[in-house]
């Protein structure tokens, strides 16, 4: 296996199992916070708030994978 | 007993014909969906048969396209360099300028024209600025929040613009073709921008104890000494950290936004194929919808976490 396929391969492996954690934190987050929405929708705006702040921070681990993986395919 | 059927009708209707009820109905109920299905199945036939049509067509002239090619920045005017800072205008600087002016006229206009019955633009404009007002600042700061408003309010605004001017294809491409680049899909303005939000945090928090009484209260007061001193290194590399992840987040994301973007609009292309171009085309309108959606959510984004983290230093003792 040459080096370039096996940056290709590793930055599609990075991505890919990079994904899996924060794609099943966020379901878990707005999972519940609807379910909260639903169980007090007079809280919605602080509850939404929140639930945008938390989407931020789990997301970015997905965007740190996304910039590993475009490191090794561009910059390593 | 010939009370309740009526009211129970409705819910098993279109098999049922044997009751008295169920034959009041039939006009309304059981030809609705049949036809529905009908017309639907004949929408299927209908876009099946023009997929297959332009899966026969043949396709125009191969074009190659390098994703990111799109995010090179070439010199459009060359400058001479300031010792080892490169003062050369880009794309990404004229991304920069078109926002800020976009915002300055803006912001003219509306406080020019502003009228106590508001015309359409002028709700928008305020809805805006309750969001960055009372949604951002107001609910996540508990002091202070008048004092930092304005740093909040302009971080939201500029990332907001600069994000949606990124969404309109300007003609800065290669040989001056209409191409997509967002100013913040450059990790330099991202780092320039949580930059300002580090030096403000620690600035607050000086300003409202005293430089030793903030970086003391890092850790909590109580703790033994041992414990103390591994949770002050603990809070100053997540201070650090903190730099990079509010940078990586708008930059990555935006910058994989405009990749799929890009992908998408330029695959048809590649493909040679008007079946391809008809998909990947519906596929990249519903992105650039989910875009418009992402550039709202990243500005939010940053300018909540700005205010949460100037709010924290501001607090006693957190």
């Amino acid at each position: 296996m040459d080096a370039e396929a096996a940056k290709v391969i590793g930055a599609g492996i990075a991505m890919g199992v990079g994904a899996i954690g924060p794609g099943i934190g966020l379901g878990m987050l707005i999972s519940k916070a609807l379910e909260s929405i639903a169980r007090q929708p007079e809280v919605t705006n602080d509850i939404r708030t929140n639930m945008f702040i938390g989407i931020g921070v789990t997301e970015a681990v997905a965007l740190y994978a996304f910039v590993i993986a475009l490191i090794l395919v561009f910059v390593a | 007993m010939s009370a309740p059927e009526p009211q129970a009708v409705p819910t098993e209707a279109p098999p049922s014909s044997s009751s008295a009820a169920g034959q009041r109905l039939p006009t309304e109920v059981v030809p609705g969906p049949g036809r529905r299905r009908g017309g639907c199945l004949l929408w299927v036939l209908g876009l099946l048969a023009v997929m297959v049509g332009l899966a026969f067509i043949p396709g125009g002239e191969k074009a190659s396209f390098h994703v990111d090619e799109e995010f090179v920045l070439e010199p459009l005017l060359e400058l001479p360099p300031l010792g080892p800072i490169d003062l050369s205008i880009n794309k990404a600087v004229i991304y920069l300028w078109i926002s800020v002016a976009i915002i300055v006229v803006l912001a003219i206009v509306i406080s020019r024209t502003i009228k106590a019955m508001p015309g359409r633009f002028q709700v928008v404009v305020e809805s805006l600025y309750d969001l960055a007002r009372d949604g951002i600042t107001g609910s996540v700061m508990h002091v202070g929040a008048a004092r930092w408003f304005p740093f909040i309010g302009a971080l939201f605004f500029f990332i907001l613009i600069n994000n949606l001017v990124g969404l309109i294809p300007l003609p800065f491409g290669h040989h001056h073709e209409l191409s997509f680049y967002v100013a913040t899909a450059n990790i330099n303005v991202t780092i320039g921008l949580a930059a300002c939000t580090f030096v403000f945090t620690h600035y607050a928090g000086i300003r409202a104890r005293g430089g030793l009484a903030y970086v003391k209260s890092w850790a909590p007061a109580d703790a033994p000494p041992v414990l103390k001193q591994l949770i002050w290194g603990i809070h100053g590399i997540s201070e650090v950290f903190r730099l990079v992840s509010l940078s990586v987040r708008l930059f990555a994301n935006m910058l994989a936004g405009h990749a799929i973007l890009g992908v998408f609009f330029a695959m048809a292309l590649v493909f040679q194929n008007y079946l391809a171009a008809a998909m990947l085309q519906a596929g990249s309108v519903a992105i650039y919808l989910f875009e418009i959606f992402i550039a709202f959510i990243q500005a939010f984004i940053f300018a909540i976490l700005s205010a949460v983290y100037i709010g924290g230093a501001l607090e006693e003792g957190h």
